[in-house]
C-alpha cells in the first residue's frame, strides 16, 4: 500500500531525500522549486512513511497531509470575468492546491446571464479531461437552478459551490456547498475559511468515491508506474512547462505535442507492453501540445488480448 | 453609505448589500455616495441600482485639490487631495512641458515660469467623470450577464435600470419610481 505526502521545506540535503524515495520505492509526483524552497509530492510505501518523515524533519522541512495528491481538478466559473474572478474561483484552486491537488481555473466563453447562458461542447469536453470539477454560481436562486442546463453534459464528479441552496440539482452534482456566492475579495475570515475546508473535503470524498469504484476492476499499471518510465523519454525530460507529466487517477496528461510524439509514446514498453496497448493515447482538447494518456483497466487489457490472440491464424 | 436592498432571495440581498459596499469603497467612490438602493429581482430578471450623491459632480480646478503659491517666476503646489495628483502632473506636464515641472514628493511640486492664475483654473477632472467612473462602479456590482441597461442621471440622483434580454417599458417604469423615489426629477 503505497502513501502519498508532501515534503514542504528547504533545498538543504534534499538529495538525501530523493536518494531516500528512490531505495524505498517510492516515485516523486510533483517537485516544485522556488528559489531555496522546495515541495515534493511523493508517493511511499507505508512501511517507510516515518523513516521517510523522521529525514524530511532532520534535513529541515516539513511534512504535510494530501489527501488530493495525484489528482488534476478544474474549478470552472461562468466567465473569466471580473466579477468571478479572481474571488471565490481562485481562492477554491489555491485551498485544493494546498492539499495536493493541481488544480485548474477555467471559464466559460458564455456562461453568465440566466436565460443566456451556455456552454459549448468542446467546454465541456475539456472539463471531461479532469479528475473532478468544481462549478461556481451566483447569489441568486432562481439563477443558480436555471444554469442547471451547463452541468449536464459533464460526465467527471462535480461539484456545486453557489450561495443559497437551489433546489432540483442534485441528480446534476455529486454535492452542493451552498453559502459561498459572487465575492468581491479574499475569502479569508474564519467562517470562509471553514467554507474552503468543507469544499476541500466533499472533493477529497468525491474523489474517494470514484477510486472504489475503480478498485472494482483495477487499472493494468499504476499511472505513477508509468510516470516513472516516461519521464526517461527526451522531450518530457528536456520540456520546460511546469509539471510537464500530470497525474491523474485514471491516467495523466504528458505536457509534449500529440502529432509529433504520438508514435514514440506508443511505442515505449511498460512491463514488456507497448504504452499504445495498455492506455488510450489522445490529444487533449484543452491545447494542441498535451496528450492524454487513459491507462486501460485490468480487464480491458485481457479482453484486447483475447481478441488480438483469436484475430491470429 | 447607506443601502438598503430590496428582493425576493434572502441570500442575494444580503451577498449584494455587501458586495457594493465593498466595490464602491475599492474603488473609491463610497465617500461620495450618501444613499443606495438596490432592487433585486433575479426571477425575471430585473436589477435597478440607484445611488444618490453627497454633493452634484462638478468639474475640479487645481486651487480646488491643492494650495498655491507664488515662488519667483514660478508656482508651488502643495495638493491637498491624494487622488487629483496624477491628474496635476499630466497636466502641468503638458501645458509647460516636463523640464519646467519639478516634483520633490507626492505631494509637492514646483512649475516655473508658470503663473498663479493660469494654474490655479487648470481643470483636472471634470464632473462628467465622476458620473461616468460611478455608472463604471454600479456597472461593475450588478450581475455580469445582466447587460443591457438604461441610466437615469439627475443632479446628485444616479439610477441604472438592467436586464438581461428586452428592457421593457414596465422595467423603465419601475426604474422612474426608484429614480423618484431618491430624490431624482420625474423627466428623466
Amino acid at each position: 500500500m503505497f502513501e502519498v505526502i508532501m515534503y514542504d521545506g528547504g533545498v538543504y540535503r534534499s538529495d538525501e531525500l530523493f536518494e531516500m524515495i528512490e531505495d524505498v520505492g517510492g516515485a516523486v509526483l510533483q517537485k516544485i522549486r522556488s528559489s531555496q524552497m522546495l515541495t515534493v509530492t511523493m508517493s511511499i510505501p507505508s512501511e517507510d512513511k516515518e523513516t521517510v518523515s523522521a529525514l524530511c524533519k532532520e534535513i529541515g522541512g516539513e511534512v504535510k497531509e494530501v489527501p488530493l495528491a495525484g489528482t488534476e481538478i478544474a474549478v470552472v466559473g461562468p466567465t473569466l470575468g471580473r466579477h468571478h474572478m479572481p474571488h471565490p474561483i481562485c481562492d477554491i484552486a489555491e485551498a485544493l492546491r494546498r492539499k495536493g491537488a493541481l488544480s485548474i481555473v477555467m471559464g466559460l466563453a458564455r456562461g453568465r446571464g440566466k436565460q443566456t447562458a451556455q456552454i459549448s461542447a468542446s467546454e465541456v469536453g475539456i472539463i471531461n479531461e479532469y479528475d473532478a470539477a468544481i462549478l461556481c454560481f451566483g447569489n441568486f436562486k432562481s439563477c443558480i437552478e436555471a444554469k442547471a442546463e451547463l452541468m449536464k453534459d459533464i460526465r467527471i464528479p462535480l461539484i456545486l459551490v453557489c450561495g443559497p441552496r437551489p433546489e432540483g440539482l442534485e441528480d446534476y452534482c455529486e454535492g452542493i456547498i451552498p453559502g459561498v456566492g459572487r465575492k468581491s475579495e479574499r475569502m479569508r475570515s474564519s467562517e470562509e475559511r471553514n467554507k474552503l475546508e468543507e469544499i476541500v473535503s466533499m472533493t477529497g470524498e468525491v474523489l474517494k468515491d470514484k477510486r472504489k469504484r475503480m478498485s472494482e476492476d483495477p487499472l493494468f499499471v499504476h499511472p505513477s508506474e508509468v510516470k516513472q518510465v516516461l519521464e526517461n523519454y527526451p522531450p518530457i525530460d528536456m520540456c520546460l512547462r511546469p509539471s510537464p507529466i500530470v497525474l491523474h487517477m485514471d491516467g495523466l496528461r504528458a505536457k509534449i505535442p500529440y502529432d509529433e510524439n504520438i508514435e514514440a509514446v506508443s511505442n515505449i514498453m511498460v512491463y514488456d507492453r507497448r504504452l499504445g496497448d495498455i492506455a488510450k493515447i489522445t490529444e487533449s482538447k484543452l491545447d494542441r501540445s498535451s496528450m492524454l494518456i487513459k491507462i486501460k483497466t485490468g480487464s480491458e487489457v485481457e479482453y484486447d488480448d483475447a481478441r488480438n490472440a483469436a484475430k491470429k491464424p | 453609505m447607506d443601502i438598503t436592498v430590496h428582493g425576493s432571495d434572502p441570500f442575494g440581498n444580503e451577498g449584494y448589500k455587501v458586495l457594493f459596499g465593498n466595490i464602491m469603497n475599492d474603488l473609491g467612490e463610497a465617500l461620495a455616495i450618501e444613499k443606495a438602493e438596490l432592487v433585486l429581482k433575479a426571477e425575471i430578471p430585473l436589477f435597478i441600482f440607484s445611488v444618490r450623491l453627497r454633493a452634484e459632480p462638478v468639474s475640479k480646478t487645481i486651487a480646488d485639490v491643492s494650495s498655491l503659491r507664488e515662488e519667483g517666476s514660478g508656482v508651488y503646489i502643495t495638493i491637498t487631495d491624494e487622488r487629483y495628483a496624477p491628474e496635476i502632473l499630466k497636466a502641468m506636464w503638458s501645458k509647460y512641458g516636463r523640464n519646467s515641472v519639478d516634483q520633490q514628493t507626492r505631494f509637492d511640486m514646483s512649475v516655473s515660469n508658470a503663473d498663479l492664475e493660469t494654474v490655479s483654473k487648470t481643470v483636472v477632472a471634470s464632473g462628467e467623470e465622476v458620473v461616468k467612473e460611478i455608472i463604471g462602479a454600479v456597472w461593475r456590482s450588478m450581475p455580469e450577464g445582466i447587460r443591457v441597461r438604461h441610466v437615469f442621471i439627475t443632479g446628485t440622483v444616479i439610477t441604472v435600470v438592467a436586464t438581461e434580454e428586452i428592457m421593457k417599458p414596465e422595467y423603465m417604469k419601475e426604474g422612474a419610481e426608484v429614480h423618484i423615489a431618491m430624490g431624482g426629477s420625474a423627466d428623466v
